[in-house]
């Protein structure tokens, strides 16, 4: 430090090459070097792959009439479909359904195997082992997938939706649920077991009061994600707004398409709302 | 231990009203248990028929579990990038007033668009291919990762502002030595977790005409070619477990440096 500032302050005509100080002045900083070799390497690396891809950035410029043109399609989007076609609220119906039903089931699956992947309540590590495994497998498995295979078993329609956000809600929580319930402190577990409480009295009184309100409120952040998971699924045939949707979309109807894109729209933002408001009632006045 | 009837009172109308919630949604599922045992015997037979999986078929499958990979990869920095510049017009310590509300609302109405939405308006947009694949990835990441950008940035204590401010930094360099040390960190972390969620999606968008992996699984499901099917299932999957992982592992190195420093 105080020798680059003595070289500043050295007055350069003394210096035989005042480029040489000049350049050593402002040589950039061993981490500014480090940094720029990474940036363009990663910059390097980017390019490559978005070549190999054949993904051209400008290509949205210059394609961008594509995007005018199916907006200008899309507009005005046919809004009279809503109250022309009754079939409409049943789709809706179906969806929520396939959401709520999903989530529920889903996530009770998920508590219900929790006490068995929780070193505090399964002392069992193989049965332990294997449900947590169970987890990881689930988890990693996309929905489309889960739903794929179902609908080769149970056919298509909201059923297999339903099953498979079940599943993939078993998925998303069995690990996280897991987690909270060895997270639950030693102290109510130590209590329970002294006054000789059976395991599933442990369960009952010591660990489902502390994951409940955590359980619930997952519930509803459940219910949330699995409201667009159904409409996806919906899609690919499990029925509900979703498929109306790939309907109207495969037939180019997309003054239709955008009518039911807004209706999606607009009852997931209530949906969210709703559920937003029902979630901070319960968890501020119930203790279960 | 005593049952007491009464401390359960409370939850009988709650209970209730669920029960009827949850007997309205299975009439809209068409839950039927005949379907479901029937479906059940059936099952056993057609999970049979997916194994053994058809090895052979590996070779065929790199190649697109890449593309899927890479769709991804080019998706989430360009996803990046654009969501730092739209969270500085919507975090209220940058910029208030109008453009801040309309920044933010144009991307909780993104938020609201479930993803296969937006993918399939751009593949009705720019045809099937990577194209469309890639704007759609990078379209839902922005609703998300803007908002919590904007969300960190809106959190930079004041006073570190202020102070910076005070020495009279323009509004880049309060935004340099500010804003961006504090948020980067969650900038980072959070970027890395939209990385994992564009894998799923890049492997769902490959369904509806994306390519990479899930065209290659929808094609051998529609073909009926189950033990194909198979591979291309553990290929997906253990290229989202190898990404969760990396991705998990990148984090935890990021935060045992920030611990450090």
């Amino acid at each position: 430090m105080s020798t680059a500032i003595a070289q500043r302050t050295k007055p350069r005509v003394e210096n035989s090459s005042p480029h040489a100080t000049v350049l050593a002045d402002h040589a950039p900083s061993k981490a500014f070097r480090r940094r720029a070799t990474l940036l363009v390497i990663a910059a390097a690396f980017y390019s490559f792959t978005a070549s190999y891809m054949h993904f051209d950035p400008l290509m949205l410029f210059t394609e961008f009439d594509h995007v005018v043109e199916l907006a200008d399609d899309m507009t005005p989007p046919n809004m009279a479909l809503i109250w022309e076609t009754p079939a409409l609220f049943a789709s809706m119906y179906a969806t929520i359904s396939m959401a709520f039903l999903g989530s529920l089931l889903g996530g009770v699956l998920a508590l219900a195997t929790s006490f068995f992947a929780a070193a505090n309540v399964m002392p069992n590590a193989a049965v332990r082992h294997a449900m947590r495994l169970s987890m990881v497998f689930q988890r990693v498995t996309p929905t489309i997938i889960v739903l794929l295979v179902l609908q080769s078993i149970f056919g298509v329609g909201p059923f297999s939706g339903m099953v498979s956000i079940a599943i993939g809600t078993f998925g998303m929580f069995g690990k996280l649920f897991a987690d909270a319930v060895e997270q639950v402190e030693n102290g109510p577990l130590e209590a329970v077991t002294c006054v000789g409480a059976s395991r599933s009295q442990m369960v009952r009184y010591a660990i489902l009061p502390s994951v409940m309100p955590s359980f619930v409120a997952n519930m509803f952040y459940a219910f949330d994600v699995n409201m667009r998971t159904a409409i996806g699924l919906g899609m690919f045939g499990g029925g509900g707004l979703g498929y109306e949707l790939y309907k109207a979309g495969r037939t180019l109807n997309y003054q239709d398409q955008l009518a039911l894109i807004l209706v999606i729209v607009v009852a997931i933002a209530l949906i969210e709302r709703l559920s937003d408001k029902l979630r901070h009632r319960l968890i501020h006045n119930e203790d279960i | 231990m005593r049952y007491h009837p009464r401390k359960y009172r409370p939850l009988l109308a709650p209970g209730l009203v669920l029960g009827a919630l949850i007997y309205a949604a299975a009439l809209g599922c068409e839950v039927s248990f005949d379907r479901f045992w029937k479906g059940i015997e059936v099952g056993g037979d057609l999970l049979a028929s997916f194994f053994p999986p058809a090895w052979g078929d590996l070779d065929d499958m790199l190649l697109p579990a890449l593309e899927t990979l890479l769709l991804a990869v080019i998706a989430t920095p360009l996803a990046v990038v654009v969501s730092f510049f739209v969270a500085l017009l919507a975090a209220d310590n940058v910029r208030r007033g109008w453009v801040r509300n309309l920044a933010r609302g144009l991307m909780s109405a993104e938020r609201a668009t479930p993803d296969i939405v937006v993918a399939f308006f751009f593949i009705a947009a720019f045809g099937i291919g990577p194209m469309a694949g890639i704007i759609a990835l990078a379209l839902g990441s922005i609703g998300m990762l803007g908002k919590l950008f904007a969300d960190a940035m809106e959190e930079v204590d004041p006073r570190l502002l202020e102070a910076i401010e005070c020495t009279g930094a323009t509004r880049s360099q309060v935004l340099r030595y500010a804003i961006l040390p504090v948020v980067l960190p969650s900038m980072i972390a959070n970027s890395l977790f939209r990385f994992e969620i564009n894998i799923r999606s890049a492997a769902l968008l490959g369904m509806v005409g994306a390519g990479g992996i899930g065209y290659e699984l929808s094609q051998a499901m529609a073909l009926l070619e189950y033990p194909r099917g198979t591979v291309a299932i553990a290929v997906t999957l253990a290229l989202v477990f190898l990404t969760e992982r990396l991705a998990g592992q990148l984090r935890q190195r990021l935060i045992a440096r920030e611990h450090l420093a």
